[in-house]
Formats: C-alpha cells, sequence, structure tokens
C-alpha cells in the first residue's frame, strides 16, 4: 500500500498547473465562501446566527483540525462541507466546483457510532463501493485492503455488537476511506473513547493519512488531539461561529508518543489554548475578517517531508 | 442472553424459572380439581381432571382433534401470510415516504379503533359464510398491529445511520431497502408477533360463528352437548397452538436480530 500512496502523491505534483508551482497557492481542495448560517427557533421566535461570515480555503493533502467552544458551529460547518445541509449564504466549494447534497467524494465520519449495526465488518466496509456499482472482486479487494489498514481483518466477520468502542471507530474509518474519497470530514470522532483507545485512533487516523495523502477536515473540541493531529488548526469564536485565527503547527512528522511529552508539544498546545481564550473573551467585538487581512493555511510544500520545494 | 442458554434440556429443566412455574400451574389445577371434587358437583359440566384426559384420549383416538387443529392452522397460516406481507408493505412504505404516508395514514388510523370481529356480520353479508369469509378476518385481525408497528418502526430509524448512507453514496431507495428496513426490524417482529396472537383470537371467534371444522367450531359443536370435557380439551389444545406459534414467531424474530443490541427477555 505504501508505494502506492506515493505514486498517487507525485502524480498529483505532477498534474498541478506550472503557476501554481511558484509564490501561487495551489487550488484549495476545499473552499468556504462567504458561509453564513442561521437557525430559526421556535420559543421565542427569533433567529440565532450559528455561523457568519466563514471564508476558508483547505490546501490539498492537509490535515486541518476546526476547533471552538462547544456551541460555536463547528460541527455545523462540517455537515455544510460535507453537503448535509445547506448554508443560509455562502457556498461550499470542492475542487471548484459547488456542493450541493453529498457525494461520495467527500467521505464523513461521525461522532456517533454511526457502524450499521445489522451489517458485519465487511459489509460495513464494503456499503459505499456497493452503492457506487462497483463490482464485487473490486469490493472483495477493497474490504481486504481496509480491514487491513485498520486492523481489524480477524474480525471481518463480526457483527458491530461483539466489537469494542475503539473497534467500531476502526470499521467507522475503514468504511470512509473504502469508499475512495478525495477529502475525510471526521466530526469529533473520537470524542466518546476514553484516554488510551483515543491515543491509538490518532495513531491509526495519522497512518492512514499519512498512506492516502487525502485532505482531512478534523473537528474537535480537544487541543490535544488538535495539536498531535495537525498542520493547522482553525481557531472559531463563538456565537456567531466565525474563523478567529489559524495557527499553524511547527511540530515534525512523524507524530509519535514522544511527540506528546515533547516540549514543542506543550508549546503549541499553550499557544493554541491562548488563541481560544481570545476567542472566547471577544466573539463580538470581532473585526471584520480581520480588517482586510485574510486569514489562510499555508500550502503544503512550503514544510516538512517535501525538502526540494523551498530550494525550487 | 442467559449464561446456561445452551445447556442441556434436563439442566434447563432444573432452574427456578421452571420448576416454580410448574408448581403455579399445578396450583390451578389442583384448584380446579377440588372444586370438581366438591360434593354437589354436577360431573357433566364440572369434569375432574382424569375425565378430561379421557376425552382428549378420545378426540385424538377418533382423529376428529386433529382435523380440527389442521383446519384451524391452515386458516391461521394463510391469513396470518397475507395480512402480515400487506402490512409490512403498506406500513414501511407509509412510515418511510412522505406521500405514501399521506395517502395510506388516514386509512391505517381510520382502521385501527376497529376490532377485526366487528367486520363479521359485514363480511358474512358480502362473501357469505365459506373458507374465503373466515380467512378474511383473521387477515384483517393479523393486519392492524402489523402495520402499526411497522410504521412506528420506521418513524423511528435513526438519522445517524441515514446520514452515514448518504455520505456513503446511497441512493434514496438504497436508503430505503439497506438502512431503514434492516433498522426497523425488531419493530416488525414486534408486530408479527402481536398479529400471530390476534389472529389466532380472530380465528376461533370465526370458527365459532359459522364452520364446519376447526378448534373454535369443535368448542362451540362440544358446548351445544354439553361435551364440556371435549370443550375444556379444545381451550386447552388453543392454548397450547397459540403459544407454540408465539414461540415461532418470537424465535425467527430473534434469528433476524441476531445483531441487535437490545436485552432480551430469558
Amino acid at each position: 500500500m505504501k508505494p502506492r500512496a506515493n505514486a498517487e502523491c507525485e502524480a498529483q505534483s505532477a498534474s498541478q498547473p506550472p503557476q501554481a508551482r511558484g509564490n501561487h497557492p495551489p487550488p484549495a481542495k476545499l473552499a468556504v465562501q462567504g458561509l453564513t448560517h442561521r437557525y430559526a427557533m421556535r420559543s421565542p421566535p427569533a433567529e440565532l446566527t450559528v455561523l457568519s461570515g466563514i471564508d476558508l480555503e483547505i490546501p490539498r493533502g492537509q490535515f486541518v483540525c476546526i476547533i471552538g467552544e462547544s456551541g460555536c458551529g463547528k460541527s455545523t460547518l462540517l455537515r455544510m462541507m460535507a453537503g448535509l445541509l445547506v448554508p443560509s449564504e455562502g457556498r461550499v466549494l470542492h475542487d471548484g466546483a459547488l456542493v450541493r447534497g453529498v457525494r461520495h467524494e467527500l467521505g464523513f465520519v461521525f461522532q456517533q457510532d454511526a457502524v450499521f449495526p445489522w451489517l458485519t465488518v465487511e459489509k460495513n466496509v464494503a456499503y459505499g463501493p456497493k452503492s457506487r456499482g462497483v463490482p464485487k472482486a473490486e469490493r472483495e479487494r477493497l474490504v481486504a485492503q481496509w480491514c487491513d489498514a485498520v486492523g481489524l481483518t480477524a474480525f471481518r466477520k463480526a457483527y458491530p455488537k461483539q466489537l469494542s468502542g475503539g473497534m467500531r471507530k476502526r470499521v467507522d474509518l475503514a468504511r470512509a476511506y473504502a469508499n475512495a474519497p478525495d477529502v475525510l470530514l471526521m466530526d469529533e470522532p473520537f470524542a466518546a473513547l476514553d484516554v488510551q483507545t483515543k491515543a491509538e485512533m490518532h495513531d491509526a487516523v495519522l497512518e492512514l493519512w499519512r498512506s492516502t495523502r487525502k485532505t482531512v477536515v478534523f473537528v474537535t473540541h480537544d487541543l490535544d488531539e488538535a495539536v498531535f493531529l495537525s498542520d493547522a488548526v482553525v481557531v472559531l469564536s463563538s456565537r456567531p461561529g466565525r474563523v478567529h485565527a489559524i495557527v499553524q503547527s511547527t511540530l515534525p512528522r512523524p507524530r509519535t508518543g514522544e511527540t506528546r511529552v515533547s516540549d514543542a508539544f506543550a508549546a503549541a498546545k499553550r499557544t493554541l489554548w491562548t488563541t481560544l481564550q481570545e476567542a472566547r473573551a471577544r466573539p463580538l467585538a470581532h473585526a471584520p475578517s480581520g480588517a482586510g487581512e485574510t486569514k489562510r493555511i499555508d500550502p503544503p510544500n512550503a514544510r516538512r517531508d517535501r525538502p526540494g520545494r523551498n530550494n525550487a | 442472553m442467559a449464561p446456561d442458554a445452551r445447556a442441556g434440556f434436563f439442566a434447563r429443566l432444573g432452574r427456578p424459572a421452571v420448576i416454580v412455574g410448574a408448581l403455579s400451574l399445578a396450583a390451578v389445577v389442583a384448584l380446579y380439581w377440588f372444586m370438581a371434587l366438591r360434593p354437589g358437583t354436577n360431573p357433566a359440566l364440572v369434569p375432574s381432571p382424569p375425565a378430561i384426559l379421557k376425552a382428549l384420549g378420545g378426540e385424538i383416538a377418533s382423529g376428529d382433534l386433529l382435523v380440527n387443529t389442521l383446519a384451524s392452522v391452515k386458516r391461521v397460516v394463510i391469513g396470518f401470510c397475507i395480512g402480515a406481507t400487506l402490512a409490512l408493505v403498506l406500513g414501511a412504505l407509509a412510515g418511510w415516504f412522505r406521500y405514501a404516508g399521506y395517502v395510506l395514514n388516514p386509512i391505517i388510523d381510520a382502521l385501527r379503533p376497529i376490532p377485526a370481529l366487528a367486520y363479521i356480520p359485514l363480511v358474512i353479508v358480502w362473501i357469505g359464510i365459506g373458507e374465503p369469509s373466515r380467512i378474511i378476518i383473521i387477515v384483517l385481525a393479523v393486519f392492524k398491529p402489523c402495520v402499526v408497528n411497522a410504521r412506528a418502526g420506521m418513524n423511528e430509524v435513526a438519522q445517524i445511520y441515514v446520514d452515514a448512507a448518504r455520505t456513503l453514496g446511497a441512493s434514496r431507495w438504497r436508503v430505503f431497502t439497506t438502512v431503514a428496513l434492516p433498522s426497523a426490524v425488531p419493530y416488525f417482529i414486534a408486530g408479527l408477533r402481536t398479529g400471530v396472537s390476534t389472529g389466532f383470537l380472530a380465528l376461533v371467534a370465526a370458527e365459532l360463528i359459522a364452520a364446519p371444522s376447526g378448534l373454535g367450531f369443535m368448542i362451540q359443536n362440544a358446548g351445544q352437548y354439553f361435551r364440556t370435557d371435549v370443550t375444556i380439551v379444545g381451550i386447552i389444545v388453543i392454548g397450547l397452538l397459540g403459544a407454540l406459534l408465539d414461540q415461532i414467531a418470537s424465535r425467527t424474530g430473534r434469528a433476524l436480530t441476531a445483531w441487535s443490541e437490545v436485552r432480551r427477555e430469558p
């Protein structure tokens, strides 16, 4: 699986138009433009603005976390990226095309247990490909590949009720990846797990990301999780949710158990914590989009594991 | 599942539930026997347990019991299959697709408060007293609980599974067949179990009125000739048969919902 993924990665950079190679950022994998969302409340009758003027560009291949305090609309934002919800204003673009309604290219991993309990592990993993009409032999190959990737080969015939919470999340991940998504949207997928299992899942999800190079947008309220996983963290302020800041990660990869106890990790967490406190302290007295300064996520080519790029 | 679920037959006989349950039944029989033996009781009207056993032997030997039981089972099986199939199809559609619901819900809700037995006079006038009218009564009796449960099951499908299937690229029809239907199966089973017992009740009632055979006919006929012993035999067989049908329905249901995490009664 490893050589395959590398080949894919090279193919991607080779296919980029020449102008994207210089100082111009490559086109965003996923772009959110002027997104605002309001809910109508019944009693008292009022309109609640949950998200306001969100502009965001997620570069290809990045692992981006979205963080914010509870109720800031981060899950709502992610559901809109997936096409599960339609925003009141603004739009979401995937590879420049408008997202309207769900599409299998945008894989989703839910916070709740969303593994179908009436299907075995392998049938859960095969569900997406079968929905898209992938032939049986190819489905078999995908099931074998992705059950192996998440370490569930021995449990292929098991029903979800026989699995632990962490294993079910692995099924969820395998099911999402087996459907050949282009972007993975994860909505606090590990929030219900204990610390130990969570750490194992972090390793699993980083390994999946490393081997596939698929873009991941990961919503969380857990600072450690955001720091450990991400290339960049989008910090949302609350009520209404706006992009308060984007914090780029400086932690080296690969990230291991060592990373979690390093000074750099502690420093990164402190920075994120401070930013989150700011976002909390002045949610309403927020300058419109930082007075002309566009907050953006640095494209991946400037940093880590692509050493050739800096000199080019 | 109980830890001793796989224990042998004799080991299971030793369970408190079995021992106490048997004693409880024996107490009822003993009470009845005591009343039957009281001086001044007419043994023709209140036959003693040995007399009932003797009548049972007689009915088995003459073949009447077998003929009547088979006639009843045939009716209930045909009626159940028709009623349950109709109910599951219509209930699933009404509970899932909005416009199917708009069309079917008023009909289902209008039928809901009417006992199936209330249709008996109408069915007799329209169709006569033949086999079809008895089966129609059973169909109606089975249909009602099944359709209400099927519809409820489709209304209770968890949104998370629907969203998950949609993000995986499933079409609307595929969400219906692979997510909504399987996740509502526990409700279907509950409906079918209720349907089995209401269908069985309706069967006996339908046979009481006009039938040349069947367990309902047997107890009614025996009652007219003051053969109380035969009536009691018929009642006991009806009870056993009903319990058997319920067991079959619940075991089938359990096999179909082996994936479910809901705690099962022992």
